[in-house]
């Protein structure tokens, strides 16, 4: 288990709306210190080969939304469900098959090492927050039992905890709402990206900030729609992305770790 | 509906080339395993419903086998059901292939979406080199294939798909309704990759930088060999980065490699033009061959 800081929590069960909507902002601050920032998920490889410049953002980050976005708002709904179990009910198997299926629908090394870094560091900031045991059951879940011919040492390996999972279920155990969790997991997500834009191409301030203004009916409308699906039958359609991604790593000059 | 549900409900349907509600359903259950202590690897058995058949499969100079996959009716018509179950016995060794492009035609308004289903087994120490035609959807079609591929240990993949936009001589360029492509391989009992590609291209623009930006061909590539660590995949990666860089390719085509969660790696191109896709797919296909199984790949036998 991760050595972390469990602090007593006294506070009136179930938590105040108010409570629980100065969490959700917290978590879903890109100044959250879990590394968000230090990735570009692809786009720098796409602005290095200047197939991505300013004036394609906004018709770039709609359709982002609609194929990344919801691909990340179903499995942020699912860590939600998994999330929201009465005490002792929490399936580590559930969680195994979630992290390990958001691992094989990602083909970029570089982009699945981003998100299951990012679910991990958020998994503990929360934790340095408060006693969550269920949080501390799913960061201490195995990887697959599997041992391979001449391997020594243990079968299993802490597994791949990504971010869109983690934050639902985070949402859950603190009683945060699932259409809000969703809300601002593509928000903060979103959030993100731009800001790398920004550094990435001359995007000034407020230029993002109207950028991310007007991207906000698109976000609701994919969590809206996000309540559909599950994760079985989500599909991501990205392979521009995709290949700056798998191209990323062959840059010769790099701000971002993804 | 799950894969394996899909599968299920197909094979509990009986009768050959069986009609239901528009939708023919057609079958090629092949069985490949290596003749006893020889090097070679035989068609030991094969359940064939039109409109897919095999026709025999050839016997090569390394002892592989090659098997071209026919539909007699010259593509997939709407509402066509159609199944390819594959299965490579401990050290088998098969290629197969088309006789050119898969065409998806029109579908009449009333009928269903035509689906495929691979179901495909890659026994121990078995290797199966999957290289096919592209896929021309014809305006209005609408396709989803579903593959799962199990790979089991020490067993070996090389599988592509290539998807065009059309009939591009007839100014078909993105005209179908829906394409869908599903694949899951998994390797020793945990599944390393998975695909979930779908293009809607009246609801979803495929000229979207977020999709295909200004191209048209889009290929995935997965290559694999089951019990090789990971350090062993970054190297192929780099190494396979440089060969994709280093061929003689139009500029127009963009070539991502990457190391999958374990056991292989996966290939995305992006093409203006299908010759540069398939070229280049042929050129990685060799130098992988070579790379990760040392033997030389004998590319099939067809006239194009």
């Amino acid at each position: 288990m991760r050595p972390v800081d469990l602090l007593p929590t006294s506070e009136p069960f179930p938590p105040s709306a108010d409570l629980t909507g100065l969490r959700l902002l917290q978590l879903a601050d890109s100044a959250l210190p879990i590394g968000s920032l230090t990735h570009s998920f692809g786009l720098e490889s796409l602005v290095a080969k200047e197939i991505l410049t300013k004036k394609h953002l906004a018709s770039f980050f709609r359709g982002y939304i609609e194929e990344a976005g919801m691909m990340d708002a179903v499995f942020c709904r699912e860590g939600w469900r998994l999330g929201s179990v009465k005490e002792g009910e929490f399936s580590s198997s559930r969680w195994r098959e979630i992290n390990e299926l958001f691992s094989a629908l990602k083909p970029a090394r570089e982009t699945r090492s981003a998100s299951s870094s990012l679910g991990d560091n958020f998994l503990c900031a929360v934790l340095a927050c408060g006693d969550f045991p269920l949080l501390r059951e799913a960061l201490a879940a195995d990887g697959p039992d599997r041992k391979r011919p001449g391997q020594m040492g243990p079968k299993r390996k802490r597994m791949p905890i990504h971010h869109s999972p983690a934050f639902g279920l985070a949402c859950a155990v603190l009683r945060i709402d699932q259409d809000h969790a969703t809300l601002s997991y593509l928000h903060q997500s979103v959030a993100s990206l731009v800001s790398a834009c920004q550094r990435l191409m001359p995007l000034g301030q407020r230029e993002a900030m109207r950028l991310v203004w007007d991207l906000k009916p698109t976000i609701i409308e994919t969590a809206e729609r996000s309540r559909m699906r599950g994760i079985e039958d989500v599909s991501c359609s990205m392979p521009l992305l995709d290949w700056g991604s798998m191209e990323h790593p062959a840059l010769s000059t790099r701000l971002f770790i993804s | 509906m799950a894969l394996g549900a899909c599968a299920k409900a197909f094979s509990n349907e009986s009768g050959p080339s069986a009609r239901e509600h528009g939708r023919l359903r057609g079958l090629l259950d092949l069985d490949f395993q290596r003749a006893g202590a020889s090097n070679r690897t035989a068609l030991i058995r094969s359940l064939q419903e039109p409109p897919l058949r095999v026709v025999r499969a050839f016997e090569r100079e390394d002892g592989s086998a090659l098997a071209h996959l026919h539909n007699v009716s010259g593509g997939v018509l709407g509402g066509d059901s159609l199944m390819l179950r594959v299965r490579l016995g401990q050290e088998a060794s098969a290629q197969l292939t088309t006789t050119g492009a898969t065409r998806i035609y029109r579908p009449r308004v009333d009928a269903p979406t035509a689906v495929q289903i691979n179901e495909i087994f890659v026994g121990e120490d078995a290797l199966l080199e999957y290289v096919p035609d592209p896929i021309i959807p014809f305006s209005g079609a609408r396709f989803s294939q579903r593959t799962t591929i199990h790979l089991a240990p020490r067993a070996g993949l090389f599988w592509w798909e290539i998807l065009g936009p059309g009939r591009e001589a007839r100014g078909e360029i993105f005209q179908y309704e829906m394409i869908e492509m599903i694949t899951d391989i998994v390797a020793d009992g945990c599944r390393i990759a998975a695909e979930r590609t779908r293009l809607e291209p009246e609801s979803g623009d495929p000229h979207s930088l977020a999709r295909l930006g200004n191209y048209r061909y889009l290929a995935s590539f997965y290559i694999c060999r089951v019990g090789l660590d990971a350090k062993a995949w970054i190297a192929a990666e780099e190494q396979l980065r440089q060969v994709a860089r280093t061929a003689a390719y139009s500029s127009d085509t963009l070539w991502g490699i990457s190391a999958l969660a374990a056991d292989g790696v996966v290939l995305r191109c992006l093409a203006q033009r299908g010759l540069d896709a398939s070229s280049g797919l042929h050129t990685i296909w060799r130098a992988a061959k070579t790379l990760l199984f040392h033997r030389e790949t004998i590319p099939p036998r067809k006239v194009n």
